[in-house]
């Protein structure tokens, strides 16, 4: 393989492959003749932080290549699944702008050899527009599986007999799709060991930027006050339903719950609301609303089901043009509230629920 | 009050049966029948007839596949508490379990597991079939009132049919008793055959290779896909397999309805949705009266159209593409338009997804009947079916497995049920003498009593 194309696509096996080769270790790093890879993995991810993708910078491709993995190892050093996310879509954006320049064997290159996807090559019409692609649906299912755009919902997809059929970007999309998970799943690995000073500067910067635009790239925590009136439509469903005691199902339950928890009301509260409206057992209550918050079991906190999921199991109801912009109900809180804040003066927002 | 009369009834059943069968309050404690399933269904009668069915057929009942990384789970017609995480290391155990034991119902995972008998948490997960249930419990069906019933705990209101999702005193506790009919069985294969065709056509599944489809034993079909591809499937990849199925999320705009689209042939003949909504709509118009179309609320265009150039509409639905059909019959207010696609689409999706269960489906822990043993509120077998041959498969014959001698039963209440080629019923407050089969599925819904 090229080197200029593993600089363009660094998380191919093979790239991967060349860049153990070199063998190159943490000190090393620390060596004024490697200052060009660092200011470039630095660079990385302040792109991703600012600009929400990365520019492909070829020029230079070797130290386009060995900036990678360094910038993947600095955005698990930050430690923040936030930056994980946001810059694991940048590296997947820049190799998509890559992946629509390429001929369609490159595509097949890559689909088939890095991802095993049963890919092949048909010939149909629909709606006057051609498909020359056909991906199977377990793939497509895989590799789609973060995009939560209404076009790519399986159900607004052609699927016969197995396969979904594609265009060419959408092809590349989907690649997109996966690298952005092998990104994310490659920096959330969280490491942790005494860093050489030049490394350490790079990290301060990255985190003095990343503060700097938490705001404005929507990082921002949620309010401490649990305010009623930033709920989605599916929660306000789901807790007017409860209050007037409407027979609810587990899902309801459990999405309930946990945004309730994940909101900030105390487990007392919720307690109380439940056993207050319903004649469930407090004991029992109390110890599902535990198990929920992570304080019981496999202590793992949970969090409301992703929209989609509510939209499947009937939940979602009244929409609004908020949801059209979120795949999260807690997302649609954040926003909300915001907003709610920005219109309230501070005197009278006592929108809590505190029974 | 209720709590009290409950008691009442316990202690006095058990000092003498007559005094409260002869008494006053006789009459009013009928009323009460529905909360004391303990009293009727002569569960001992009924262990005894299951526990010889098993001696005698255990041997015929295959294991799941790849047995030793399932779960499987069983009740007992006493106890309430299920006895789970129970492994197997081979079909021979299975069988000497079930003729030990004779549970009311066995059930075993849909998943894979490294060890099955652990704890939840220590099971080590490795996959799942794709199930799909499809019980006509969800289903709202004109024959409910005919056969099911619900009291509410709480004022003790009765009535026929579904629960109310509230009841008048503002609760929401009820007891329910439901049965079952041709009806509503018919209904559950109908939804069973609109899966197997989506899971076929658009899927790829063969009947040969993939496809498991059993009789539930009760009131609907269960649908396993047993494939090594689907078997790591996560719970988002599983939602999305829902929502194709029961046509969730469909925007027009991708199945061809597009205002602005670029042109096309017509999607009658198109595989998958485009096809299956294309048929909803043309059945849907052309059998709909103008009350109806009018009764939809539509644009002043398109509902006049509809009905006055409904020819037309239906050749071009023929002919052409949707687009064409969208400008031709539909006027000009785009956001018009998507509002009126949304009523009408709304109704072909529902004729054209199978009903199933989401929450079934999507759950990679779960606990499903085990094929071929019997169930406990029918007594009926559950029963793995070709699915070639599902139109032919008649429940009401081929899942009843008690063959004898005829028992003598009290019932309380019983709606008219086919078994085989008799019907019988409707039973009300009657001593009757009954085939053993027919005897076994009243008891079993509880619903009669053994008398001598
Ligand atoms: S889109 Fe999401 S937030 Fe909005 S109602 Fe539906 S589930 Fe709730
Ligand atoms: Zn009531
Ligand atoms: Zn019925």
């Amino acid at each position: 393989m090229l080197e200029r194309d593993a600089a363009k696509y660094p998380f191919l096996k093979e790239a991967v492959r060349l860049v153990d080769a070199l063998n190159i270790q943490l000190n090393d790093l620390a060596d004024p003749s490697f200052s060009k890879i660092l200011d470039r993995a630095t660079e990385r991810v302040t792109e991703a932080i600012i600009e929400g993708v990365v520019e492909a910078k070829l020029e230079d491709y070797m130290t386009e290549l060995l900036s990678y993995p360094v910038a993947s190892m600095l955005v698990s050093l930050k430690g923040d699944s936030f930056l994980d996310r946001r810059y694991a879509l940048a590296e997947a954006v820049r190799i998509y702008f890559l992946l629509m320049k390429e001929d369609s064997k490159t595509l097949f290159d890559i689909a088939i050899n890095e991802f095993n996807w049963d890919l092949q090559n048909t010939k149909e019409n629909y709606d006057g527009q051609t498909y020359p692609f056909k991906l199977f649906f377990n793939n497509y299912l895989h590799s789609s599986s973060i995009f939560h755009e209404d076009k790519w919902k399986l159900v607004n997809r052609i699927l016969k007999n197995g396969y979904v059929l594609l265009q060419q970007n959408e092809v590349a999309r989907l690649i997109q799709g996966e690298v952005e998970m092998l990104i994310r799943e490659r920096v959330s690995n969280r490491v942790n060991f005494d860093l050489p000073s030049p490394i350490k500067l790079k990290l301060e910067e990255i985190s003095k930027i990343f503060e700097e635009n938490r705001r404005k790239i929507g990082a921002e925590d949620l309010p401490l006050e649990v305010i009623r009136e930033a709920f989605p439509p599916c929660m306000t469903y789901c807790l007017e339903g409860l209050l007037s005691g409407r027979r609810a199902s587990h899902m309801e339950r459990f999405a309930l719950t946990s945004f309730l928890i994940n909101v900030g009301m105390p487990i007392e509260s919720i307690v109380d609301l439940y056993v207050s409206v319903t004649d469930f057992d407090e004991a029992l209550t109390r110890y599902q609303i535990e198990h929920i918050a992570g304080l019981k079991g496999n202590k793992t906190r949970y969090t409301p089901p992703l929209c989609d999921t509510l939209r499947t199991h009937g939940i979602c109801r009244n929409k609004d043009e908020i949801c059209e912009r979120i795949k999260h109900p807690l997302n649609y809180y954040r926003i909300k509230a915001k907003r709610v804040i920005a219109s309230q003066p501070k005197e009278n927002g006592t929108n809590i629920i505190n029974n | 009050m209720l709590l009290n009369l409950k008691k009442m009834v316990q202690t006095l059943s058990i000092i003498n049966i007559q005094i409260i069968y002869f008494s006053p309050i006789f009459k009013l404690l009928c009323a009460l029948k529905l909360d004391m399933e303990s009293d009727w269904g002569s569960t001992k009668f009924v262990v005894e007839q299951f526990s010889k069915w098993y001696r005698n057929n255990a041997k015929t009942i295959p294991a799941p596949t790849e047995i030793k990384l399932r779960e499987f789970a069983f009740l007992t017609f006493e106890g309430r508490t299920m006895f789970r995480h129970i492994s197997f290391k081979d079909e021979v155990v299975l069988h000497r379990y079930l003729i030990d034991n004779a549970p009311a119902n066995s059930y075993h995972s849909s998943s894979y597991y490294k060890h099955p008998d652990y704890d939840m948490n220590e099971k080590g997960w490795i996959g799942a079939d794709l199930v799909f249930d499809i019980d006509a419990d969800h289903f709202n069906l004109p024959c409910q009132t005919e056969h099911d019933k619900w009291l509410c705990r709480n004022c003790g209101k009765t009535g026929v049919g579904k629960p109310p999702e509230l009841c008048e005193c503002g609760k929401a506790q009820f007891q329910t008793e439901t049965w079952l009919c041709e009806k509503c069985l018919q209904a559950a294969k109908n939804e069973t055959q609109k899966l197997l065709d989506i899971l076929i056509q658009d899927f790829g599944f063969t009947t040969k290779n993939d496809l498991v489809v059993n009789f539930s034993g009760n009131r609907g079909y269960h649908v396993h896909v047993r494939n090594k591809n689907v078997r790591y499937f996560d719970q988002s990849s599983r939602r999305e397999i829902v929502d194709y199925i029961l046509g969730t999320g469909i925007k027009p705009e991708y199945i061809g309805f597009n205002p602005k689209g670029h042109g096309g042939r017509s999607i009658l003949g198109d595989e998958g949705w485009r096809g299956r909504v294309g048929k909803a709509l043309y059945d849907f118009v052309d059998d709909s009266s103008s009350e109806t179309i009018k009764s939809l609320n539509l644009s002043r265009t398109l509902t006049q159209n509809l009905i006055n150039k409904k020819s037309e509409f239906l050749i071009a639905l023929q002919n052409n593409h949707p687009s064409f059909i969208l400008k031709k019959f539909a006027g000009r207010d785009e956001e018009r338009i998507i509002t009126d696609l949304d009523t009408i689409l709304k109704i072909a999706i529902k004729q054209q997804s199978a009903d199933i269960d989401t929450v079934v489906t999507t759950d990679i822990h779960r606990l499903i009947r085990l094929p071929n043993t019997l169930h406990g509120k029918t007594g009926w077998q559950t029963q793995t079916i070709n699915p070639e041959n599902i139109s032919d498969y008649d429940p009401f014959t081929n899942a009843i497995v008690f063959k004898g001698e005829e028992v003598k039963l009290f019932v309380r209440w019983a709606p008219k049920i086919r078994i085989g080629d008799t019907t019988y019923g409707e039973y009300n407050e009657e001593k009757v003498t009954l085939p053993l089969a027919v005897a076994i599925f009243l008891l079993c819904k509880k619903g009669a009593r053994v008398i001598n």
